[in-house]
């Protein structure tokens, strides 16, 4: 048996530790540790400020995925003090919010992941001319998806952001890609384990092809995110307001920060969302992961997808008056709300819980253990609901090693600054493939009327089963059914802006242009104590914020977060979170360098900085310094 | 090592095309037309300059908005201007291998690599609030700064804590500039900095071999020599005293001045009004939103976002806009010290309500 320590995991957002045991003779698996390895402390820094400010602070948990916090935030407060936004507030907040999920996932697929997949060194030995028939081949096979995808405008002469699939094209990529082995300054593809044989089941053309829009996309990435741009001013880190978006809509000015104009390049850039995610993301993703299932007979990384899933459901078709009290599950189009149970089985033999509106408040549901966890609770083998959490820093160091130099960590005792969220006390996945599963499992056992989002997720899912040959109980609980549930989820998603964007339009040509409700701005209006949840599908999964505000201020304020769910310690009970559960599901071939594991915790697009916060019941009192007063100079 | 123009050549890239890209990037970074001859001899002379690019206690927001620069494209940087050695976010290498590659740069290239850092280091716990390769960060940046020629503080973490630092500060996390004390230190502030201010840096320091001038809290004056109030296009509503008073109200269709709503941009020092975000496509005002104040030292305890800030007086009508402006200028040749008095008065300002 080997212990392998992987320190720290790169292409992520944040620090994280795995630690493997690894039987030398199988390559299985036998045992997995991950661990968070930062803490920050964002919810003992929002106690005690202005509720209509915390949104920014909030923001700030992540960088990445930025904006979703945000809107997680918003929705809370909204949620306690009871403010309903206007329409076409809601409809930008979505535009938002699907732009970051389809950012984010081609930035993660291109960027973070392909790496593990497809390498610079054997796309050296791709012929460019074969290269170009096979990048045309697999437009032709994996892009039929494209052909079910709404356009709800029809406003795009043609598609202007296209693979150029030329022996030319993939010739420069190559090129480039040689002069830089040759200068020996490899920058970023340095001292990485190319010589791994898993790179050696693509063939060269596929590396090549991987390769060309890596770099591709690097450029057409940025363009992705102007619609938050345009409406929330930056980008990481727009801005918003609580009761709507600042972004004022005027038809008859240029000053307006919303106007024709500005419309029309909101437009441009979801067209180029849907563009990236059609022609280039849907089939490159495709494309590796046949030849992965089909080829190599690669089903690994599944872990804790097959046992459990969880979400919470987005998209609010129209505002919604309240999260606790139901209304917003009323609204949603995109049903991904619920857990599924052993969806292995096959989707007729999955079980299916439901979670709406109240379920957020029971005590009893969602909770959060620190057993293992550098936190320390009165009584530990005990979960509490995110209203009642208590975090007091408890750390305790490795099993081997010093205090600030480790060797390795305490399987037994705390290795971890990540809390373990649990749903009834057990342990669940999120993101996309937990979205994917649950939708399907709902639409297809009939425990709902499907929406058109809905019926969409089902098509894809149905669709690419049809492509692999493969039925979605085999395929989707793996490492790679994880990385294509995230590419359609981004197709689906850019398909979706093109939907509220008619609807804006529809809104503003019918006379309505509020963006916000400002008839609870003033805090005066406010109750004296109030309570909230906050709900929204980050890209990496179920996020939910917790707030209890009293005069006016914030007095707790929690958030349980996707990579807190997936990245987990071990529980009192010694279950396993989702990163640890896909580790245990592998196998790897060179033990000393496990690209396999590697490749399965990248699939969860890791977020460090979300997953480690704090929430504190004897928090120091912080005096809000007011800016008042005229300086005489 | 190639120099730019030999990178340049085995693109195809035609001699006349390269000395076009020169003279645009000599207008970027804010340099006089006289001066691109010298960043002519500068790109054909000089090698891809090693980059060490770590990251403490943060959000990644920094490098997020790096890759985002449109001019240059942050591909052209990374690929080609600059050897990007190590990077959590982009290196594909991970474990000890890439611990190990940046021992061998630092080695390697001693007194010659650029220290990148984003984030920040918590002392709270000796360290272990933030841990890599099983090590405290502090540990790591001390390492990684001890060969660098010079260090780069992006972001707001880096330069002055930001958001981790805010009070109570949890962790003790603390700007850089606390434990690194003998290297020169580029502050890029803001939460995080504009793409193109990022990358103008770095071209700047690559181009010329030096540092870019920099103010007397360590920032570069060519993005932080102005206010945002100073170059904002709703400065004229300001001076005409035309203001939003509330969210969506008229004036807030109109454009008008966010003053009144909490908008620090008169106390805040950026290049969001001239430059703006995306290559020019938009900044926060423009979206309707008061500045925060992202990029100055201490932002988030400097009191709820959606009061309006003092020591500003307010025109009622466009004969008072020359003394507002002679206020503003001697406010920004004082730095510091005028944060120390505005604080005060401040204090004071509480206490007569």
């Amino acid at each position: 048996m080997k212990r392998v320590v992987v320190d720290p995991v790169t292409r992520i957002e944040g620090h994280l530790r795995i630690e493997i045991m690894v039987d030398e003779e199988t390559g299985q698996v036998k045992d997995a540790l991950s661990a968070g390895t930062m803490w920050r402390g964002i919810e003992l820094i929002v106690r005690n400020r202005d509720p209509r400010d915390v949104w920014a602070f909030t923001q700030r948990i992540c960088g990445v995925c930025t904006s979703i916090h945000a809107l997680a935030s918003l929705r809370a407060v909204e949620d306690a003090l009871e403010i309903t936004i206007p329409k076409n507030a809601n409809y930008i907040r979505n535009i938002m919010y699907g732009s970051l999920q389809v950012h984010d996932h081609v930035v993660h697929f291109y960027h973070l992941h392909a790496l593990d997949w497809v390498s610079p060194v054997e796309a050296l030995k791709a012929d460019p001319v074969a290269t170009a028939a096979l990048a045309n081949k697999i437009l032709e096979k994996y892009g039929v998806l494209n052909e079910f995808m709404p356009d709800f405008l029809g406003h795009r002469a043609y598609p202007k952001k296209f693979p150029k699939a030329t022996p030319g094209y993939f010739r420069e990529f190559q090129k480039k890609i040689k002069k830089l082995v040759e200068s020996g300054q490899l920058g970023i593809f340095a001292a990485h384990w190319w010589d791994h044989p898993d790179y050696q089941m693509l063939p060269p053309e596929v590396h090549l092809i991987g390769i060309a829009h890596y770099l591709n996309m690097l450029d057409v990435q940025r363009e992705l995110f102007i619609p938050q741009v345009v409406f929330g001013g930056k980008n990481p880190h727009p801005h918003y307001i609580v009761g709507g978006v600042n972004c004022s809509i005027s038809m008859d000015d240029m000053n307006a920060p919303v106007n024709a104009e500005r419309l029309a390049v909101v437009e441009d850039a979801i067209y180029t969302q849907v563009e990236s995610t059609d022609f280039f993301y849907i089939p490159d993703i495709l494309a590796i992961a046949d030849i992965y299932l089909n080829q190599h007979n690669w089903f690994y990384g599944g872990g804790l997808s097959k046992k459990r899933v969880i979400g919470y459901g987005d998209y609010p078709d129209e505002p919604y008056t309240g999260i606790k009290n139901g209304d917003y599950h009323k609204k949603i189009l995109w049903h991904s709300n619920g857990v599924v149970e052993d969806f292995y089985k096959g989707v007729e033999k999955a079980k299916f819980y439901n979670l709406e509106g109240k379920d957020f408040t029971d005590p009893e549901q969602i909770q959060e253990f620190v057993t293992h966890s550098w936190y320390k609770y009165p009584d530990e083998t005990k979960g509490l609901h995110p209203w009642d959490g208590i975090t007091e820093p408890n750390y305790t160091g490795p099993k081997e090693g010093t205090k600030t130099h480790w060797k390795y960590l305490d399987e037994n005792g705390k290795y971890s600054w990540i809390k373990a969220p649990r749903w009834r006390g057990k342990a669940c996945e999120v993101g996309p493939l937990a979205r994917y599963i649950i939708v399907y499992t709902k639409v297809k056992q009939g425990h709902i009327k499907p929406t058109w989002v809905d019926e969409l997720i089902v098509n894809q899912i149905d669709t690419v089963s049809k492509i692999l040959n493969l039925p979605p109980e085999k395929w989707l609980p793996t490492t790679v059914g994880r990385t294509i549930a995230r590419a359609l989820e981004a197709q689906m998603s850019a398909h979706t802006n093109l939907y509220w964007m008619k609807k804006l339009y529809d809104n503003i040509k019918a006379g309505d242009t509020s963006v916000a409700n400002m008839e609870k701005w003033d805090p005066s209006t406010w109750p004296k104590e109030a309570k909230g949840v906050g709900l929204t599908e980050a890209p990496r999964g179920a996020l939910g914020h917790w707030v209890i505000i009293k005069d006016g201020k914030v007095a707790n304020y929690q958030c349980v977060v996707p990579t807190t769910w997936n990245g987990s310690p071990k529980d009192p009970k010694g279950q396993h979170g989702a990163f640890e559960e896909s580790m245990i599901d592998t196998k790897v071939k060179v033990p000393e360098k496990p690209l396999e594991v590697l490749r399965g915790i990248h699939s969860f697009d890791p977020c460090l900085a979300c997953s480690t916060h704090l929430y504190n019941e004897k928090g120091e009192e912080i005096a809000s310094v007011r800016v008042q007063g005229v300086v005489h100079v | 090592m190639e120099t730019f123009w030999e990178v340049f050549k085995r693109h195809g890239v035609s001699r006349r095309d390269f000395l076009k890209f020169a003279t645009t990037i000599t207008g970027l970074m804010g340099l006089a037309p006289s001066m691109v001859p010298e960043v002519v001899r500068a790109m054909e002379t000089k090698p891809r300059v090693p980059v060490l690019w770590i990251h403490g206690l943060e959000c990644t927001c920094c490098s997020e908005s790096f890759i985002r620069s449109a001019t240059p494209l942050a591909s052209d940087v990374v690929l080609s201007m600059i050897s990007l050695e190590y990077d959590d976010t982009l290196s594909a290498a991970a474990g000890e291998a890439v611990e190990k590659h940046r021992e061998r740069i630092i080695k390697e290239y001693w007194g010659n690599y650029i220290l990148a850092v984003e984030g920040n280091p918590p002392l709270g716990e000796d360290g272990m609030y933030c841990i890599i390769g099983g090590r405290p960060f502090v540990e790591i940046l001390k390492e990684s700064a001890e060969g660098a020629k010079a260090v780069i503080a992006w972001g707001s973490c880096a330069s002055w804590g930001c958001v981790q630092a805010a009070k109570p500060n949890p962790t003790t996390a603390v700007p850089i500039d606390k434990v690194i004390k003998d290297k020169p230190i580029i502050k890029v502030p803001g939460c995080p900095p504009i793409a193109e201010v990022m990358t103008g840096v770095i071209m700047y320091m690559v181009l010329f071999d030096r540092i870019p001038p920099l103010d007397s809290q360590g920032r570069p004056k060519m993005f932080y020599g102005n206010r945002i109030h100073d170059t904002c296009y709703r400065r004229s509503f300001f001076n005409a005293g035309q203001f939003v008073e509330q969210f969506d109200d008229e004036g807030a269709k109109k454009g008008w001045c966010l003053y009144k709503v909490g908008c620090r941009g008169p106390t805040t020092y950026n290049s969001c009004g001239n430059m703006r975000w995306y290559n020019g496509l938009s900044y926060p005002i423009q979206s309707g939103h008061g500045c925060i104040g992202c990029a100055e030292n201490n932002f988030w305890d400097n009191g709820p976002f959606y009061e309006r800030i003092g020591g500003i007086p307010v025109p009622g009508i466009e004969s008072k806009a020359d003394k507002v402006g002679a206020i503003a200028a001697a406010a920004a040749a004082g730095g510091a010290i005028i944060h120390g008095i505005a604080s005060k008065i401040r204090k004071s300002g509480e206490k007569e309500e």
